[in-house]
């Protein structure tokens, strides 16, 4: 995967004979440089310094400053929010787990065992978040729905009666969804640490003795694990901000901090709180990032 | 032992063959429903029609919104494969004081979750007053995409065989007869996965063009908003239907030139190419 971490850890080439030097030299780089990092300033940077601002009384539009964290104190100490942070946390975690549990077998499967399959599965993932994730979450209710597809179906062959409600508008509505959405970018990390994988070490494990079971504690996750821990830093992190899936399958028990967000800022016009949870949600993420970095470095000293 | 192979192997089968039912069934089903004759999105089958496609394509909500959303991705995807080439240029072959912080900040916009760049875009232009609009969209959909193509090229000029371009530059070549005569042509399949997957990440953004469009809707946006107010409607199924298969189309005409340009040069990279482009 091609993100940042690697981005500054390689070394860039020496230049050998490349100009006078000087001055003309060292601003060459910003030739290149200089537009997108002005973008990046502008339109990533300052927003952030500013959203972080108005969380903490900065005034915009009608409303005076008046700096205080209360914002953040008020999120903190309202039960509800630590609820739906609790619920959002289960969700996204289950999501996370779920396709660990489909994604490392199926990220397996291709690597070693598909044969003609692995190209079309591998194209097949990537068309699949090709589409939109709207239209694929609608997809979803379609089926789910109460006069859905799956309902309409079990009542017209006569399984029930009366349509089932518990299909659609819960958590587990919401995790599955979340599931499919992000399975690509779960799968594909993992299948590529998996194919630099040198499968001799399968056979050469198992003609030692070993069972699958200590091929796939010692060799097989082990060997995985950079591929693991870039599938959840490019996974989960999305999971818990996620609000279109929510809003459209989770109904009232699958309400999400994401969702909370957009209920303050655009519902309640409540800039000020809605800055202050989006900027929680930055800090959250910027943990997950730090700690799956952090533990992709620690197995990569390891191994 | 060829035994357990064998349950290894039906075992592998299952699996993917559940996937592949639920990755694939919910889209093919939408595709199944969008010519059924009834307003509910139901079985059985009411039998066959092109009415929903008809509706769909005269709605001025669908017409406006798939506008827009071509409009902003026509502008976001070649800019940022120009953006996007020319700092992953530059952080990869020069050394510089600020050159860490420059790519952290780059790997940063593709970690931070796009709902919060979405509300911190809306407060910010808020802040300036600034009336948000489908060029604020088209303005953060750069910001947040040309990363994308940096990561993506420079994963692949960090692989290249450098000589090339120090023979090039021994020789005397300007930077632009570097770029033109060295660099691009090689760079070309990385280029062409990126201006897809940018004009993809655009087309299919919903959190940033939700929070900073306002009033004018992108296509997600659109179909988001209609659901919201509605049930399931065979309209949304055709027009998601007909956005789907184009969709398809572009992704699978990608690899095939990819691939026809990997045929040609006698490599075999043309996997890598496109599972870069995963976010």
């Amino acid at each position: 995967m091609s993100l940042a971490p690697d981005l500054v850890s390689r070394p860039p080439v020496a230049r050998r004979g490349a100009g006078a030097g000087g001055r003309s030299k060292r601003l060459l780089p910003f030739a290149y440089l200089g537009i997108p990092m002005l973008i990046l300033v502008v339109l990533f940077l300052v927003p952030m310094v500013i959203l972080f601002l108005i969380s903490v009384g900065l005034g915009i539009g009608y409303t005076d400053t008046v700096w205080s964290f209360d914002t953040y104190t008020a999120l903190f100490r309202d039960p509800l929010y630590r609820e739906v942070a609790l619920t959002t946390i289960y969700i996204a975690t289950a999501a996370m787990i779920a396709q660990l549990v489909v994604g490392v077998p199926l990220a397996y499967v291709m690597a070693f065992k598909a044969g003609r399959f692995e190209l079309p599965l591998v194209l097949g993932l990537v068309v699949l978040d090709g589409l939109n994730p709207v239209v694929r979450i609608y997809a979803w209710r379609m089926l789910l729905g109460r006069e859905g597809i799956i309902n309409s179906f079990l009542e017209w062959v006569g399984i029930i009666d009366e349509p089932l409600d518990a299909l659609l508008f819960n958590e587990a509505a919401v995790i599955v969804v979340l599931s499919t959405s992000w399975i690509t970018y779960t799968v594909i990390p993992i299948y590529a640490s998996m194919k630099a994988i040198d499968a001799n070490l399968f056979q050469a494990a198992a003609d030692l003795g070993a069972g699958w079971w200590t091929i796939l504690r010692r060799i097989l996750l082990p060997l995985a694990a950079p591929g693991i821990f870039v599938a959840v830093l490019l996974v989960y992190i999305p999971l818990f901000t996620d609000f279109a899936t929510p809003t459209m399958v989770g109904g009232t028990s699958g309400y999400m901090l994401g969702q909370a967000v957009n209920d303050l800022v655009l519902a309640r016009g409540d800039l000020a709180s809605g800055a202050a949870l989006s900027f929680v949600l930055l800090v959250a993420s910027g943990l997950v990032a730090a700690v799956a970095y952090r533990l992709s470095r620690i197995n990569r000293l390891q191994s | 032992m060829s035994h357990r192979l064998r349950v290894g192997d039906a075992l592998a089968l299952a699996l993917m063959t559940v996937v592949l039912v639920v990755l694939v069934g919910p889209i093919i089903l939408l595709t199944v429903f969008s010519f059924n004759d009834s307003t509910i999105i139901a079985l059985p089958f009411e039998g066959f029609t092109l009415e929903w496609y008809r509706s769909a394509l005269s709605d001025p909500g669908v017409r406006e919104s798939l506008r827009n959303s071509i409009l902003v991705a026509g502008i976001v995807a070649p800019s940022c494969v120009v953006l996007g080439t020319a700092s992953a240029w530059g952080i990869t072959r020069f050394r510089f004081r600020g050159r860490g912080f420059w790519a952290g900040l780059v790997g940063a916009t593709l970690v931070v979750p796009w709902l919060v760049i979405g509300v911190s875009g809306l407060v910010f232009f808020v802040y300036l007053e600034v009336e948000l609009s489908l060029v604020t969209v088209t303005a953060m959909h750069v910001a947040v995409t040309f990363p994308l193509v940096t990561a993506l090229v420079s994963a692949r000029l960090v692989r290249f065989e450098r000589s090339q371009e120090e023979a090039a530059i021994d020789l005397g070549a300007s930077q632009l007869q570097l770029m033109t005569k060295v660099v691009l042509p090689q760079l070309a399949p990385a280029l062409a996965a990126s201006l897809i997957f940018a004009f993809a990440w655009s087309f299919n953004n919903f959190e940033i063009s939700f929070f900073t469009g306002g009033y004018e809707e992108t296509f997600p946006v659109w179909v988001y908003g209609v659901l919201r107010r509605s049930y399931n409607l065979p309209v949304v199924n055709a027009i998601a239907t007909l956005v789907s298969f184009v969709q398809v189309v572009a992704v699978y005409g990608l690899y095939l030139f990819v691939k026809w340009l990997a045929k040609r040069r006698g490599s075999n990279d043309e996997l890598t190419s496109l599972v870069g482009g995963i976010r």
